[in-house]
């Protein structure tokens, strides 16, 4: 495992960071970590980098305990509210943090050069970091977290001041990371982005982990369904409650989450049965912003899954 | 830890604190140097047997307003050493990369402690050069005077390092201030009661001296260039001279006072959520 955590925990005082922290993050993915502002998304990804100290639990990275010199020389993070030292040109600030991994003089002049043209910087080195743009900040902060090709990558929030066809960039650079066998931790608030380039994901909600799996199956798992139905009646409602977890009706239109994905051809039957005349019937996947939802507003309680380590 | 001290030089010439510093002490110079020419043209013929008192005052002026600068340099270009980069947000990118939290510690301490040494050096040479040609006073450099005048600055760059290890920039600049300003006004009171014969001021200077030594260096700073085995000048320049050496045992509490800020600060930050 490339991140293995044991009951990972984190209080500031009497209130929780996080809690109960148990993941495991294989090799090769892309592993996105979820949940709303405050939830302790951050504090997790701080206490793997080595900013927090753990308060109880165990952690380990790329096999080695947390705050190993050895993991983190493999390991690339680039910060949320990063700022680096503006009074340096791009360039310097390489070097700088070359330095501080290691590397030879000889690797610098391979890497840094490599680093710009993967994020989109060549050309701009020679510029001070204080006259970059936000985006052009961020785009810095991930070359950084890139020099030592890293074997796994915490990235946080990397993408929340690029404009779309910046996202899209980073997008790409992160899925050729994943090509290229390496291990990503995303941590982001934007769900559509997690949708298209996660393997596995873990929401986390008031400090716990309440739901983690691969992304594929969390969402087969939940199936809305729009069904169009004229002549309805109470008993043709009734049965569609009993197959749903939540049913809104809207005059005509019934929209349905069901249980299960095999329930959707019983709904024609249910309204023929009970005389109701049947327009259309669409099955829509659930969203990950669905999903994300749903499990925040039930708070986690069917889906916890803190307690046990998930293989991902 | 190199790539950090490399770091620091290149801050203090980028963020022009040398530069600002050196032509602010060009300034100070410039003033000291008029002040010396002419004080002493004008009052040294009429001093008659007080010539040498008189030339010595200035030299002793010039050394203590010269450690005010060299302190004030150290706290406000360390103050915000660490609390700075946490409040600025750089110290995220940095800590987790492979490198040890003390090394980052020892990489300021040495990139700090190598400028303000420089510095001080510098400072110290223009000070005796300016009264040796506006008096004719041939002050020798004394390289252990010397040595003592770069260790004012680095019981504050100890000092400071400890403190911007958990206290805000504000709070650490405003503690390092008035634990400085502690040391001189206990340094003055002991002259003074050397002067007037009163025990409870020369022991309130020897307890301001063990809470901060920089002023305690000064004065053995002062004694070791103007005392003699007839007589000791230093005992005459009242408030600004010193009455008796701060003894071999002061130098060493100095080095261990350095040692135990600069082991808290290692030890702080070590174990500090950031």
């Amino acid at each position: 495992m490339i991140i293995e955590t044991s009951d990972l925990t984190k209080m500031y005082g009497k209130k929780v960071g996080c809690s109960e922290i148990c993941l495991s993050v294989g090799e090769g993915q892309i592993f996105g970590f979820l949940g709303p502002n405050g939830a302790g998304k951050s504090t997790l990804v701080k206490i793997l980098v080595g900013l927090l100290f753990p308060t109880s639990g165990t952690a380990k990275i790329l096999g080695r305990p947390l705050g190993d010199l050895e993991a983190r020389r493999k390991t690339g993070f680039l910060p949320e509210n990063f700022r680096y030292q503006d009074w340096l040109t791009g360039e310097e600030l390489l070097s700088f943090h070359a330095s501080l991994y290691g590397l030879s003089a000889q690797d610098k002049k391979r890497r840094i050069p490599a680093v710009l043209e993967q994020v989109g910087l060549s050309g701009k080195e020679r510029q001070r970091v204080g006259t970059y743009s936000k985006g052009m900040q961020q785009r810095i902060g991930l070359a950084c977290a890139l020099l030592p090709d890293p074997e796994l990558v915490f990235l946080d929030e990397p993408t929340s001041a690029l404009d779309p066809l910046g996202r899209r960039e980073v997008r790409q650079i992160i899925l050729d990371l994943r090509r290229r066998g390496k291990t990503v931790f995303l941590n982001s608030h934007l769900l559509s982005e997690v949708e298209m380039i996660c393997d596995q994901v873990a929401i986390i909600h008031k400090g716990r982990i309440i739901s983690t799996g691969v992304l594929e199956e969390m969402l087969s798992g939940a199936v809305e369904v729009e069904v169009q139905v004229e002549a309805q009646t109470p008993q043709m409602l009734s049965e569609f409650s009993a197959l749903s977890r939540k049913m809104t009706v809207d005059g005509s239109r019934i929209r349905l989450s069901l249980n299960d994905r095999k329930d959707v051809g019983s709904l024609a039957g249910i309204v023929v049965r009970n005389g109701g005349r049947l327009f259309s019937l669409k099955a829509v996947q659930g969203s990950l912003e669905d999903l994300f939802i749903d499990l925040i507003q039930e708070g986690g309680g069917n889906h916890h899954a803190g307690h046990n380590p998930t293989n991902l | 830890m190199l790539a950090i001290t490399l770091l620091t030089f290149k801050e203090v010439i980028r963020r022009r604190i040398i530069l600002i510093t050196l032509f602010l002490t060009l300034v100070f110079l410039v003033l000291f140097g008029t002040g010396v020419h002419y004080g002493y043209e004008e009052m040294a013929g009429q001093a008659g047997p007080l010539e040498m008192m008189l030339t010595q005052q200035f030299l002793a002026l010039g050394l203590y307003f010269g450690s005010f600068i060299v302190a004030f340099l150290a706290i406000m270009a360390v103050v915000g050493a660490i609390s700075g980069e946490i409040e600025g947000g750089t110290i995220y990118a940095i800590v987790p990369r492979p490198v040890k939290r003390s090394a980052i510690i020892l990489g300021k301490l040495l990139g700090y402690g190598f400028m303000l040494c420089v510095f001080a050096v510098l400072f110290y040479i223009a000070i005796l050069l300016i009264i040796r040609f506006n008096t004719g006073l041939n002050v020798p450099v004394k390289p252990a005077a010397l040595g003592l005048f770069c260790l004012q600055p680095l019981i504050l760059l100890a000092v400071s390092l400890f403190g911007t290890t958990f206290l805000s920039t504000l709070a650490n600049g405003i503690a390092a201030f008035m634990l400085y300003a502690i040391g001189v006004i206990g340094g003055m009171m002991e002259q003074i009661g050397y002067l007037a014969s009163s025990e409870v001021l020369i022991q309130i200077g020897i307890v301001s001296s063990l809470i901060m030594p920089a002023d305690a260096i000064y004065r053995k700073i002062v004694y070791s260039l103007l005392a003699t085995p007839e007589v000791s000048m230093a005992s005459m320049l009242g408030p600004f001279g010193s009455m008796s050496e701060p003894s071999a045992w002061m130098l060493l509490y100095t080095g261990l006072y350095i040692l135990c800020f600069l082991v808290l600060a290692v030890r702080i930050f070590s174990k500090r959520d950031l």
